[in-house]
């Protein structure tokens, strides 16, 4: 049987000066190229579920494993290869950044420590602008993007990353509807060029909770929804 | 020129414009971390750090700068933790009890403190500044550039968003940790040229200018340590000139690149 993508064991994590946990002994496996979209009410601990996946919070009991590889030992390693979109980032207009080194940073990680970026690199973070259809911005400070033109961007940042694990927080939120489909469409593209497995906070139903294969609902810190169910299913017991 | 031997003028226009250059390539990492507030405590920090020197009539009083600044960085947090506060409080109160423990300090030194060495760490003094200073400071420059050199990527993908580089594989924290030791190692070193009540300037000002100008961090990176150099000539040849306090001239000279880019900015004029 192949090793799942992500399999959490018993999860139990929560932010420091917290009393109680944001989420409680939570288990569950992805397998490859399964688009799962993780649904529930506000701080019910969505978020906190992605960031625990790639480390960025640690947990206070139980395991998590990506690739196979403990995330609390390769937490690093596994970082540089998976893709995570943050759902409050947006960058401000004065950002001192142009768009070809937002995507080129998503690759420091993988090159190590005292290392230059070489032009393979350059080349990868270009066809990746390419990819997503913003090469001609490249040259452009990323802060005087629009917010779907940005969120292009951060799915640059993964392709260029070649990440075959994609968490997006709210990928879609404050978007028009075109931006929406934009994004939906190249997240699609991505799962397909890249054999990628999709971890999506949501909190709307549209093109991209449509696609999902399973939805994981959770209250209070606890999956509470009957895996699987279909998105249509999960939408009608959160009450969308 | 100005009236002085050549060798005071020398080792004062390299300590000015090392201390320029030093001080606003630092300041222009900790502009855009946001960590101006941090960077105003670790100053007053080290004064308060020099001053024991002088009072323990040490050598080297730099060293205790370096100590105090540095031990400010790490325990801010720590307390303010502890005091469940936001670390801006913290600040507002470590500001104060420096600048007294400094003065304190001063009023304690054998060689009646503030009215010798005691001044020069307040105000700076940079035609008293020696060749070995200079040299201190060069190997500081080299220091810090050899850091941006080994970890340049690494403050890049920081600079831009920390939790973006933290998801990204990057050590954020050892990055963040190693720029407040940067800040710390400068602010020492840089004491006795503008004091540490202006040192601050040097290290804000002509980075916040410099972000005026582009967009680009990488071009921000180059243009500040201009600015900064630019500063520190421009306020040596006032204070010269007029025959005002050397710190203070430093300040203000920085003070008008700051307006003058705020001003004349591109992206203020394109908002």
């Amino acid at each position: 049987m192949d090793t799942p993508v992500v399999a959490l064991d018993c999860v139990s994590a929560g932010y420091e000066g917290e009393r109680t946990a944001t989420l409680h002994n939570v288990s569950f496996q992805v397998r490859q190229q399964q688009r799962i979209v993780i649904v529930g009410p506000n701080g019910a601990g969505k978020t906190t579920l992605l960031e625990v996946i790639n480390g960025l919070l640690p947990v206070s009991d139980g395991q998590v494993h990506v690739f196979g590889k403990s995330v609390a030992h390769h937490g690093r390693w596994l970082r540089a290869r998976i893709a995570y979109m943050a759902q409050e980032l947006f960058f401000q207009t004065s950002t001192p950044f142009l768009v070809q080194d937002v995507v080129l940073m998503a690759l420091f990680g993988q090159i190590g420590l005292f290392r230059r970026p070489q032009r393979e690199h350059r080349r990868r973070a270009f066809e990746a602008l390419e990819a997503v259809g913003m090469a001609s911005l490249r040259h452009r400070p990323i802060g005087r993007l629009s917010g779907g033109q940005q969120r292009k961007v951060l799915l640059a940042r993964a392709i260029a990353q070649q990440a075959r694990l994609l968490l997006l927080d709210e990928p879609t939120a404050n978007l028009d509807a075109f931006a929406k489909q934009d994004v939906a469409d190249l997240v699609a593209d991505i799962e397909q060029a890249l054999d990628a497995t999709a971890l999506i906070v949501s909190h709307e139903q549209g093109p991209l909770t449509d696609g999902a294969q399973r939805v994981l609902r959770i209250e209070a810190g606890r999956i509470t929804c009957p895996a699987p169910v279909t998105p249509a299913q999960a939408l009608v017991l959160q009450g969308i | 020129m100005f009236g002085l031997p050549v060798h005071i003028l020398l080792p004062t226009l390299l300590g000015s414009i090392i201390a320029g250059i030093l001080c606003s390539a630092v300041g222009t990492l900790v502009v855009r971390l946001k960590l101006s507030s941090l960077g105003f405590a670790m100053s007053h920090a080290a004064f308060a750090g020099a001053a024991l020197g002088i009072m323990l009539a040490l050598p080297q009083p730099s060293w205790l700068a370096l100590v105090f600044s540095i031990a400010v960085a790490l325990i801010l947090g720590p307390i303010a933790r502890i005091a469940r506060l936001e670390v801006d409080t913290i600040i507002g109160a470590t500001f104060p009890f420096s600048m007294a423990l400094g003065l304190t300090f001063l009023s304690k030194a054998p060689s009646a403190g503030i009215g010798n060495g005691g001044l020069s760490l307040l105000w700076g003094s940079v035609l008293g500044i020696s060749y070995p200073q200079v040299i201190l400071l060069f190997l500081v420059l080299v220091g810090v550039l050899l850091v941006v050199w080994l970890f340049g990527k690494e403050f890049l993908a920081v600079l831009l968003d920390r939790k973006l580089a933290i998801a990204s594989g990057i050590p954020a924290d050892a990055i963040s940790t190693l720029v407040l030791f940067m800040v710390a190692v400068v602010v020492a070193a840089a004491l006795r040229i503008t004091g540490g009540l202006l040192i601050y300037a040097l290290m804000i000002l002509p980075a916040s200018a410099a972000f005026q100008w582009v967009y680009d961090i990488k071009k921000v990176l180059w243009l500040a340590p201009i600015l900064g150099c630019a500063s520190a000539l421009v306020g040596l040849a006032l204070s010269l000139a007029a025959d005002l306090p050397v710190g203070s001239s430093i300040a203000l000279a920085a003070a008008g690149f700051f307006f003058l880019s705020t001003w004349a900015s591109p992206k203020r004029r394109s908002a």
